[in-house]
């Protein structure tokens, strides 16, 4: 009997819908029911830290949220994972348990092993930070889950990025330049063909190296569902790698559900944007 | 009146708790300051470890803090690199993120460091949702 599952996915990664929808796959495959939830609805509170009034309400109705579905939730982002734990719960009742997909998925390595079917051959590079690591240790159970995929090899450079994610270096250009640079210097000095992410908000910073032509980037969902033989297409990616095509790409019909003034002032800039490789 | 407790009450009381606690506890020695790999980004940094941490708990007091402190308040990124190099359990990852509501003025005391608001955070969200899933599942799911 499958377990029914709330899969809280967060906010930004939103931008991702084929890591949405590779992951909810995988949980059916694996024998759960997911329920997902995310976006400004239920939203954590976490990138409210100038205003807690308004961060202990988001903290409120999101608890309460979760706790009306009766399931165990299982969390995809790291800020939400990390906020719940360090604020939300010291602040509201939480009447579920609380699982962070990496935990979920490294507990099922033996159901998830006959389902990677297909080869994919690939010396990966994990990018990893500290922060997050000693909540749930994502820096362990990413690469082991990523050698259960026929055909990847795990190499290590030697670099742990800092800060909990990369998100988190919105406003440090000197900091995210450094990281950037330090990601591919690794990659490159450990024999890697790519660089995998573990979070979201990683990987929408890293692909921009990719977009660059510095390194491929993938998110580890991603090489699970190639495996699988899953058929989601990384759009972001490939708006990412040609933004000046992305509009096309995206298609009349879906430009228009988001206005075209805003789609030129507020996506694509973000689209445009450039790592600074030194 | 209801009695019903104000939304974000309890938070509230929990984060004054929290202040209280790092207040009582951290003896200013400075060892999370000199471990933090963030520092060196600060736009004032700082060599003298053990003063800036003063700085820290003097935001956390409501007080002014100095430019070294609200500096490194400004590019904590939670490494959390500090929290072990702590040797009385302070949690000093927790000390600089209620620093940094706290500087923020989120806590309600005065702004002491700008942060760049991207107003445009919550719209982007939802544009990109509208751009990667199906109008049933924004009905269901967001």
């Amino acid at each position: 009997m499958s377990e029914a599952v709330t899969f809280w996915y967060g906010c930004n990664v939103l931008r991702h819908g084929d890591i949405i929808h590779a992951c909810l796959d995988i949980l059916r495959a694996i024998g759960y029911e997911p329920s997902p939830v995310g976006g400004p609805d239920y939203c954590c509170g976490t990138v409210k830290d100038a205003n807690q009034v308004t961060a202990g309400g988001m903290a409120t109705r999101t608890v309460g949220k979760l706790n009306s579905k009766g399931n165990r939730v299982v969390a995809w982002c790291p800020s939400c994972h990390s906020h719940m734990h360090d604020f939300m719960e010291k602040g509201n009742d939480r009447q579920f348990d609380m699982t962070y997909l990496v935990e979920l998925l490294h507990a099922n390595r033996r159901k998830l092993l006959p389902l990677l079917r297909n080869r994919v051959e690939m010396a990966v590079m994990l990018h990893k930070h500290v922060g997050f690591n000693e909540l749930v240790p994502v820096n362990r159970m990413v690469p082991e889950l990523l050698e259960l995929i026929p055909g990847v090899k795990v190499v290590d450079g030697g670099y742990i990025a800092p800060g909990y994610m990369c998100a988190s270096f919105a406003g440090l250009p000197k900091a995210l330049e450094d990281m950037h640079n330090h990601t591919v210097r690794s990659a490159k000095a450990c024999g890697a063909d790519a660089v995998v992410t573990t979070f979201h908000q990683c990987f929408r910073e890293m692909v921009g190296l990719d977009a660059a032509g510095a390194i491929p980037v993938y998110n580890y969902i991603q090489l699970f569902a190639q495996s699988m033989g899953l058929p989601y297409e990384d759009e972001y990616k490939a708006w990412k790698k040609s933004p000046e095509a992305a509009k096309e790409m995206i298609g009349a019909e879906r430009i228009a559900r988001v206005g075209i003034e805003f789609y030129e002032r507020a996506v694509l800039p973000e689209l445009k944007k450039r790592p600074n490789l030194r | 009146m209801s009695g019903k407790p104000l939304i974000g009450q309890r938070l509230k009381e929990f984060q004054q708790t929290e202040v209280q606690r790092i207040l009582g506890a951290c003896t200013q020695c400075g060892k999370c300051h000199e471990v933090c790999p963030m520092a060196q980004y600060s736009k004032t940094p700082s060599q003298d470890s053990k003063s800036t941490v003063h700085g820290v708990l003097s935001v956390l007091k409501g007080e002014k803090g100095t430019p070294e402190a609200l500096g490194w308040i400004g590019v904590c990124t939670r490494s959390g690199v500090c929290v072990p190099a702590c040797p009385e359990n302070v949690d000093p990852k927790m000390m600089m993120r209620l620093a940094r509501m706290t500087a923020l003025g989120g806590r309600g005391l005065p702004k002491q460091i700008d942060v760049k608001e991207d107003r445009d955070y919550f719209d982007r969200v939802r544009a990109f949702a509208k751009l990667q899933l199906t109008d049933d599942e924004l009905k269901e799911w967001t």
